[in-house]
């Protein structure tokens, strides 16, 4: 029989990285660009890398892979300060060194089936969805949306959207300027009634967009979600509800992010019953159904 | 040996010194030893470009058990102040899985490999150890220690009779060098550590974890998902070097080895454990942060022996200048 922890040799890189751009929006958020060329080169959506926010913290910090630029060699992160390790990150400035290890984990796998990725992010679950979108724009025969929802203003910056989704709401008026840049049309979404996004959850405009596909259409879609536990599993319940197939990348503590310590498990629901998954290299995505099975 | 580590006799270049040792009837390249639950099975830390199990003298498995085991809820990890806790509760395939499955996909002419057994009854160790007994791991190392699970582990580690007795039971059923890995969470390591040797370990590990616990305070409930785990890493240092020590006065007087371990990040913390009386040094929770260290230690041990005129690892090991 097969090993079951198979580890593939080399594939995550420890690197020393300098601070190239360490940008504050509001709400507590910082978006870092660090020169960490062996990372960016490999990188793909939906990987993380195990950061040394501070030589005086005990462990590293797992973030999102928000953008690479893999020929000037840069990896971007967007994060929140909430704990003692982000807050000693968001300290650290141009020109300082960080100690990065990365990339890590399974990214996201678009099948080639799927011609209607919809990518939905929340919060510090944005990062992987912008990453996402970014490879998904060159791909012939591809049209990914995009929703990114927030309650703090949104951590990048937004134009009126150029590009039509059908069925959201009229009140998301806005979009990433990012991703109209690349062409791949965005809606937002806010409780907290941010000018240009709708008033309401974000997997309310995944299903506003979804339902009134037709099945020939629908069933060429998939979602793809990072974010909040109760966002997640309202699109994996909503995949559930259409019969679209869901992806979720998982947050937990981690201590290696190699798989060493089994730390950093979730309970998933696998076909042959349940187990505790490694979020870090069996992760971060997994199927949808595995984290929230069918009632 | 009654030259200390400050003697400065006559240096060896560092490129001469061998970091090579014997160790519980093994010989092994480096000192080092990577220790049990933070490895997982041995390959893990091989997914990190520039890491090499050959880099050290051996490795021990994650904890494992007759059945297979899910471990604990999440979180089962969380920074403490110099270090963290841990509650995974020993979360494994079964020793079965693990000789069948994993055992032969390790390169075992790189390092020596150690199983590391747990039961919750007497009778499950020695299972666990015949199925080890019948595999390609060099050794077996016993832990009687682990504070995170209900049944058996620490409740073996912390009563002497019974330390002794899982020793015996699982001396009878296999020849492979015993290491015994004691728990720091009792009153007299020294006389358990006693108790072990005579029911036949042939080395002991030293130590583990110590039991501690963090609060949430929003929602008022503890943050591991097992409510206690274990602290490893620098904040455990002293407490770790002390225990090495007092073991060592026993130990030493029959012979057997030491792997020390608790907090070690750096040479200096390897050649601190070295001369408490530990023969091998464990690395754990310090790769987590610093997966290439081990490269470093070897060669600031080489450095150090060097310096000191030292040919070899043994002639540091219990240099320790203390009356007791
Ligand atoms: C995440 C984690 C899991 C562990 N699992 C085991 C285990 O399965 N069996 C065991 O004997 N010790 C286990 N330990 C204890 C370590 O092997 C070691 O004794 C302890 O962490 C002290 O060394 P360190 O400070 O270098 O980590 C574990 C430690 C950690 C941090
Ligand atoms: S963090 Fe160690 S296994 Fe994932």
């Amino acid at each position: 029989m097969a090993n079951p922890y198979p580890a593939p040799h080399g594939t995550i890189h420890v690197e020393d990285t300098e601070v190239l751009a360490h940008e504050e929006w509001p709400g507590d958020q910082l978006v870092l660009r660090l020169y960490a060329p062996e990372t960016a080169a490999a990188a793909r959506p939906g990987q993380f890398a195990h950061l040394a926010c501070d030589p005086l913290l005990p462990m590293r910090r797992p973030l999102s892979i928000q953008r690479v630029g893999p020929e000037a060699g840069w990896a971007e992160f967007l994060y929140k300060r909430l704990g003692f390790g982000t807050r000693l990150l968001a300290r650290r400035q141009v020109g300082e060194t960080i100690s990065v290890m990365g990339p890590i984990g399974h990214p996201f796998e678009v099948d080639p089936e799927v011609r209607y990725p919809v990518l939905v992010g929340g919060g510090v679950g944005i990062p992987p969805v912008v990453f996402l979108a970014e490879v998904l724009k060159d791909r012939p025969g591809v049209e990914p949306v995009a929703f990114l929802g927030s309650e703090v203003p949104f951590p990048f910056a937004t134009q009126p959207a150029g590009f039509p989704v059908s069925g959201v709401p009229e009140t998301a008026t806005h979009a990433d300027a990012r991703l109209e840049d690349w062409g791949v049309p965005s809606r937002l979404a806010s409780g907290a009634g941010l000018a240009g996004a709708y008033r309401g959850h974000v997997p309310d405009l995944a299903a506003a967009y979804l339902e009134p596909l037709a099945p020939t259409e629908r069933r060429r879609a998939a979602l793809y979600a990072v974010g909040p536990e109760p966002m997640l599993e309202a699109v994996a319940r909503l995949g559930q509800r259409l019969g679209v197939p869901v992806w979720l990348s998982l947050e937990e503590y981690m201590a290696c992010a190699v798989g060493g310590c089994m730390g950093c498990t979730v309970r998933v629901e696998e076909p042959t019953g349940p187990a505790m998954r490694r979020v870090c290299v069996d992760g971060p995505v997994f199927p949808g159904e595995q984290v929230y099975p069918g009632t | 040996m009654t030259e200390g580590p400050s003697s400065t006799a006559s240096a060896n270049p560092a490129s001469e010194v061998d970091v090579g040792l014997e160790f519980a009837g093994l010989w092994l390249s480096s000192p080092i030893v990577l220790l049990s639950g933070c490895v997982g099975f041995g390959e893990e830390y091989t997914r990190v470009a520039g890491f090499s199990n050959a880099e050290v003298g051996g490795i021990c498995l994650k904890g494992t058990t007759l059945e297979p085991r899910l471990g604990n809820e999440p979180h089962r990890v969380y920074e403490a102040p110099a270090g963290m806790l841990n509650a995974i509760g020993l979360q494994n395939p079964g020793a079965r899985a693990v000789v069948e499955q994993i055992l032969p996909a390790l390169d075992t002419t790189e390092t020596h490999f150690f199983a590391n057994i747990s039961g919750s009854t007497l009778e499950e160790y020695i299972d666990v150890a015949r199925i080890f007994d019948d595999s390609p791991v060099a050794g077996v190392e016993i832990n009687i220690s682990c504070p995170n699970v209900k049944a058996g582990g620490a409740s073996f580690g912390n009563y002497p009779d019974m330390s002794a007795k899982v020793v015996e039971e699982v001396r009878r059923v296999t020849d492979k060098p015993l290491i015994t890995k004691l728990s720091p969470n009792q009153t007299d390591i020294a006389e358990n550590a006693r108790r072990c040797i005579d029911a036949g370990t042939d080395a002991l590990a030293v130590i583990n974890t110590i039991t501690g616990m963090a609060v949430d305070l929003e929602s008022r409930s503890p943050v591991l998902g097992n409510a206690s785990g274990g602290l490893s890493g620098p904040a455990i240092k002293p407490i770790a070097l002390l225990k090495v020590a007092e073991v060592h006065q026993v130990a030493h007087r029959h012979g057997v080895p030491i792997l020390g371990q608790g907090g070690i990040a750096s040479a200096q913390d390897a050649l601190e454990f070295l001369v408490a009386g530990a023969t091998t040094v464990g690395v754990g929770t310090a790769l987590f942060y610093e997966p290439l260290l081990c490269p470093a230690i070897n060669e600031g041990i080489r450095d150090y022996l060097a310096r000191h005129g030292l040919g070899s690892i043994p002639e540091v090991v219990g240099t320790l200048d203390w009356e007791q």
